[in-house]
């Protein structure tokens, strides 16, 4: 058994909310109906629960899945919270995979539920952030790449501009994303993100994603058992690797180098690819240029060489190499545990896309970040590769 | 013209220290720069941690003085302030190399936005608390050579 033995079978997701009008628990019972009335499986075939640990919500419940397992009246021989921030939903999936192949669960309901903006519960102060950067009004996040931008301009240069066409193209896909937080449907263009109010120079405004509420789900199980329950368009999870605290035990890194770089070679090894391969790339965006340094860090460009890659590319559904197609988290809504972008992954594979279908549904490159550590750039990377059945 | 940079100095800040960072903030009531030196490898570290973050032990932790001189390896300005920092926007919070090689990350001072430069030289600056510790800050250091 291995991780492309096993197969997401079905995905749910709700629409983005800026603030939820329903409980948390009432969008995780949602996304499970939608999963048993998409699959036919019954509820009691279900015996793992895998849900992300980047919860607001939860945050401060230390029986979170155990709790949610309750709630919805699930027994279930494996339960799992996955700790790796924005690299979770990714981390879902191989957690998952893992636990099938090694048989602690057979069905395994992947829950990417919060309502972080209604009830928020994280706290932060027993981390580096309460003596080292909190005195000095580092704005968590925002603060955080500002410093990353400036060292990157710093080293390279950087024209804010490009970052801009990135934001426009994603915006223009939440345009053709129904279940993209309606406050961000709203077209933008490459002067209105330049001339977004600075927040923590030199991020703007239109570089920061927007936190929402809203839940997404996977269902997964083996490729047998799917084949078994005649189960199609299952997409196939065939390359992972996460890295968490990359260089940690050093001081003085290069800041602009991540653990994408070990993550791209390993997911990318494992499935027998390479990045010239990728038909759709969907990074992690908690911020811009995020996604440009994951452009060099993959290897879609060398390092340095990240604007004029984004000058060179069209990243439209339709266009040479089609990036976070529903719009992103930036122009979709940070919510349902940061699961967006892969559940997109997902819908594309399946050919599901509507309006924003991208041609190449070959294969699919999802990542993650996950938490930001001092001064660096972020704690957690992760990358997944997706093909169809 | 844009708004001068705020020094932030009049903002009150209560600083909750881990136990194992006491010795940083003892140093602090004398103005003194005192971080962690791992004895086994010879490299400083900040912010502290309760083991050498080079070999994992507790014991190869000593505390060191240190100048606190150093030159700026990036910078952001602040226009949204945490709570705290609300009315102050834009103030500025940089990340300094030390010359013993460690990155430290401060509010910088007595400066324009215009004369921040990465790469430019600062020294510190020590702002007093009511637990009679102080804040480091940085500064230019005009007179460096």
């Amino acid at each position: 058994m291995a991780l492309r033995d096993n197969a997401i079978v079905a995905y749910a997701e709700t629409k983005v909310m800026e603030k939820s009008d329903r409980d948390v628990f009432v969008l995780a019972g949602e996304m499970l109906e939608a999963l048993l009335d998409k699959t036919g499986i019954d509820k009691n075939e279900i015996d793992g629960l895998v849900m992300a640990g980047l919860t607001g919500t939860g945050a401060a419940n230390p029986f979170w899945a155990q709790t949610t397992a309750d709630v919805l009246g699930l027994e279930v021989g494996f339960c799992e919270q996955v700790h790796t921030g924005g690299c979770s939903a990714a981390g879902c999936v191989a957690r998952a995979a893992a636990a099938i192949d090694y048989g602690m669960c057979e069905v395994a309901f992947l829950l990417f539920a919060d309502t972080h903006v209604l009830e928020d519960r994280t706290d932060h102060s027993h981390s580096y952030r309460r003596e080292w950067t909190d005195p000095y009004g580092l704005m968590g996040p925002p603060g955080a790449f500002g410093l990353l931008s400036r060292a990157y301009e710093a080293k390279y240069g950087l024209d804010y501009g490009m970052l801009g066409k990135l934001a426009v193209t994603q915006r223009n896909h939440a345009l053709m994303n129904e279940n993209a937080c309606e406050k961000l449907r709203v077209p933008i263009t490459i002067d209105d993100y330049m001339n977004s109010r600075m927040i923590a120079d030199p991020i703007r405004l239109l570089d920061c994603v927007m936190r929402a509420d809203g839940a997404a789900g996977l269902m997964m199980m083996s490729r047998k058992r799917a084949r078994e329950e005649g189960l199609t368009k299952c997409i196939i999870p065939i390359g992972y690797a996460e890295r968490t605290n990359f260089k940690g035990g050093e001081n003085l890194v290069d800041v602009t180098k991540s653990g994408h770089e070990i993550c791209g070679r390993k997911a990318l090894g494992a499935a027998g690819l390479g990045i010239k391969d990728i038909a759709s790339f969907h990074p992690y965006d908690d911020f811009i240029i995020a996604i440009m340094l994951q452009l060099e860090a993959f290897g879609f460009c060398k390092p340095g060489e990240g604007v004029q890659f984004i000058r060179d590319h069209d990243f439209s559904y339709d266009g040479d190499l089609p990036l976070n197609t529903g719009g992103g988290q930036i122009s979709a809504g940070q919510a349902a545990c940061s699961s967006h972008n892969l559940v997109e992954a997902v819908r594309q594979l399946r050919g599901e896309g509507g309006k924003r279908q991208v041609k190449d549904t070959r294969n699919a490159l999802v990542t993650g970040i996950g938490w930001i550590n001092y001064g660096r750039n972020w704690g957690s990377s992760a990358a997944l590769v997706l093909v169809p059945e | 013209m844009a708004k001068a940079l705020d020094d932030t100095l009049r903002v009150k800040r209560t600083v909750k220290h881990f136990d194992f960072s006491e010795p940083y903030w003892e140093g602090t009531r004398q103005k003194k720069l005192v971080i962690q030196y791992c004895k086994a490898t010879g490299k400083y570290q900040h912010f502290p941690r309760p083991v050498s973050i080079f070999t994992g032990k507790r014991r190869d932790i000593e505390w060191r003085e240190v100048s606190g001189k150093g030159v700026v390896f990036s910078y952001t300005i602040a226009h949204r302030g945490t709570p705290a920092f609300r009315g102050t926007e834009p103030y500025a919070v940089a990340s300094v190399t030390l010359d013993v090689g460690v990155n430290f990350i401060a509010n910088l001072i007595n400066c324009t936005a215009e004369e921040i430069r990465v790469g430019m030289k600062v020294k510190p600056h020590w702002h007093p608390l009511e637990d009679g510790t102080h804040l480091l800050m940085f500064q230019p250091d005009r007179d460096a050579k």
